[in-house]
């Protein structure tokens, strides 16, 4: 298509550039209900999974409906979901801080005709476009990362193992039948944009090989001291080679040399350094973590454990990855009390009889060694069961 | 990998336009940028700021710190914006030839 200016002059960049406007105010974009009760509202209850019921202290309801979003979604889609909008909620909705959809009416017998529309919408290949759920004790949407969509850094995709993960846990994101909430998160790498680590459950893209070193142009692209200084190992130092440059010449450049034994492939150097790229058909894959929590409800804020230290790259559906999640989350469901997150209950059985009730190996990745805190992650007490992580654990030693 | 030619002279430049080899660097690579990075005329003020880029990078190997360029040349970053409009990283390091920031920019 050819060039088509919005009035922006390429000669005058700065003539009539308004800045610093910030985003807009959200009052402008509450539905009447909302701005009248806004700071009033008396309790809430869960209808039914995916529907709740706000009431007032003026008598006022106000009815929720919230679907499953995608996340990365077209103009198509986001049309879609403003026309829903126009038709039952007067032109509004909002986005939920775990990326679903949620349309409010404000009389119950708006939601039946809301609820049959959402459920009457697939997408061409028979997906739900806007499957209804998410409340309660259930598995909400996954805070999910860029993956091979957008990112130069990643180990594994984003949306597709969301995608692989969320169709085998459907049947939890639309009822509500689980101990607690058991949010799950993935990043593709162990930059971990968003939340893993601090979910219940975790999916992390690892890398298992040190980086490449393209020597002809690390010093032209790259600020050697901040590639070093990058490496939270010290694998990292400055140093001078002498290489045969694509033309055929000889010289001797500056550059870096990595300890490979040190190396433990976090990428870290790549991000600041684009000649020393990693990633790996073979070698990158995905770590699962658990037990994370946010909420400060009975127990505090937890970091999310690594149990599984590496599952392959298997796209387009990672069957491995989906069937460890998928234990995981039957082991937790059988086993935990009311109310106890995935991390609560692991710490009252123990880790060691976790491994157990889950079926997954114990192997010595998953022993922290970084630094002076490490030490605190192991167990200076005599206090434990006779479990296969012990075993797996004395196996290891021997 | 682009080639870019400018009043007889050659430069390597990437896709955002920053050059690929600090040495390529020469008065007429500032006169050739400028323009893309809404500057009609270079000042003291921006030869300054230029200057310093390039003997700290010469000395330390990086780009310095936002504070350490104020600093050192008493402009405020509000100053520095006004001068290089795109700011910094993607203004003056371009015209300095220093290497494409990175990191999670």
């Amino acid at each position: 298509m050819a060039f088509i200016s919005s009035g922006y002059n390429p000669d005058k960049p700065m003539e009539n550039r308004i800045t610093d406007i910030g985003p807009r105010d959200f009052n402008e974009f509450l539905p009447p209900v909302i701005k009248k009760n806004f700071g009033k509202w008396a309790y809430h209850e869960i209808l039914e999974p995916g529907v709740l019921m706000h009431k007032a202290e003026s008598g006022d309801e106000v009815y929720t409906v919230r679907c499953g979003g995608c996340r990365l979604m077209s103009t198509e889609h986001i049309r879609e979901i403003t026309e829903i909008a126009d038709k039952h909620c007067d032109g509004y909705l909002r986005f939920t801080t775990r990326n679903n959809i949620e349309f409010m009416v404000d009389s119950k017998d708006k939601i039946e005709p809301l609820k049959e529309d959402l459920l009457s919408r697939k997408g061409p290949g028979g997906d739900y476009k806007f499957p209804i759920g998410g409340t309660g004790a259930c598995i909400t949407n996954i805070v999910h990362t860029q993956g091979w969509i957008h990112c130069h850094t990643p180990a594994t995709d984003a949306s597709g193992t969301v995608k692989a993960t969320m169709d085998e846990l459907f049947e939890e994101f639309t009822n509500m039948r689980l101990p607690a909430i058991l949010r799950i998160s993935m990043a593709c790498c162990l930059n971990m944009c968003g939340a893993v680590h601090c979910s219940d459950l975790a999916i992390l893209g690892i890398h298992r090989k040190p980086p490449m070193i393209d020597h002809e142009y690390i010093d032209n692209l790259c600020e050697i001291p901040l590639a070093v200084a990058s490496c939270p190992v010290a694998a990292i130092r400055p140093s001078k080679a002498e290489i045969v440059a694509e033309s055929g010449e000889k010289k001797t450049v500056k550059t870096v040399a990595i300890k490979n034994e040190r190396c433990m492939f976090c990428g870290n150097c790549y991000t600041m350094c684009p000649s020393l790229p990693l990633a790996d058909q073979e070698g990158d894959g995905i770590a699962l973590m658990v037990g994370g929590k946010i909420s400060n409800r009975i127990s505090a804020p937890k970091f999310s454990k690594v149990v599984v230290a590496f599952i392959p790259n298997e796209p387009p559906r990672w069957p491995t990855m989906t069937k460890t999640i998928r234990k995981i989350v039957d082991a937790y469901a059988k086993n935990a009390n009311k109310y106890e997150r995935l991390g609560d209950w692991a710490e009252r059985i123990g880790w060691e009889k976790f491994f157990e009730v889950c079926d997954i190996p114990f192997t010595e990745h998953v022993i922290d060694d970084f630094r002076d805190p490490a030490y605190y992650t192991w167990r200076q007490s005599t206090n434990f069961k006779w479990t296969h992580g012990v075993e797996d654990f004395a196996n290891i030693k021997k | 990998m682009a080639m870019v030619e400018y009043e007889g002279k050659q430069f390597d430049v990437d896709e955002d336009g920053f050059l690929l080899n600090f040495e390529q660097w020469c008065p007429e690579w500032v006169d050739f940028v400028k323009e893309s990075e809404g500057i009609k005329e270079i000042t003291e003020e921006h030869q300054k700021v230029i200057d310093f880029l390039q003997d700290y990078y010469k000395k330390n190997g990086i780009a310095p710190m936002v504070r350490i360029l104020s600093k050192v040349t008493g402009f405020k970053l509000k100053h520095i914006y006004e001068l290089f409009p795109s700011g910094p990283g993607k203004g003056a390091c371009k015209m300095a030839g220093l290497p494409k920031p990175t990191g999670c920019v």
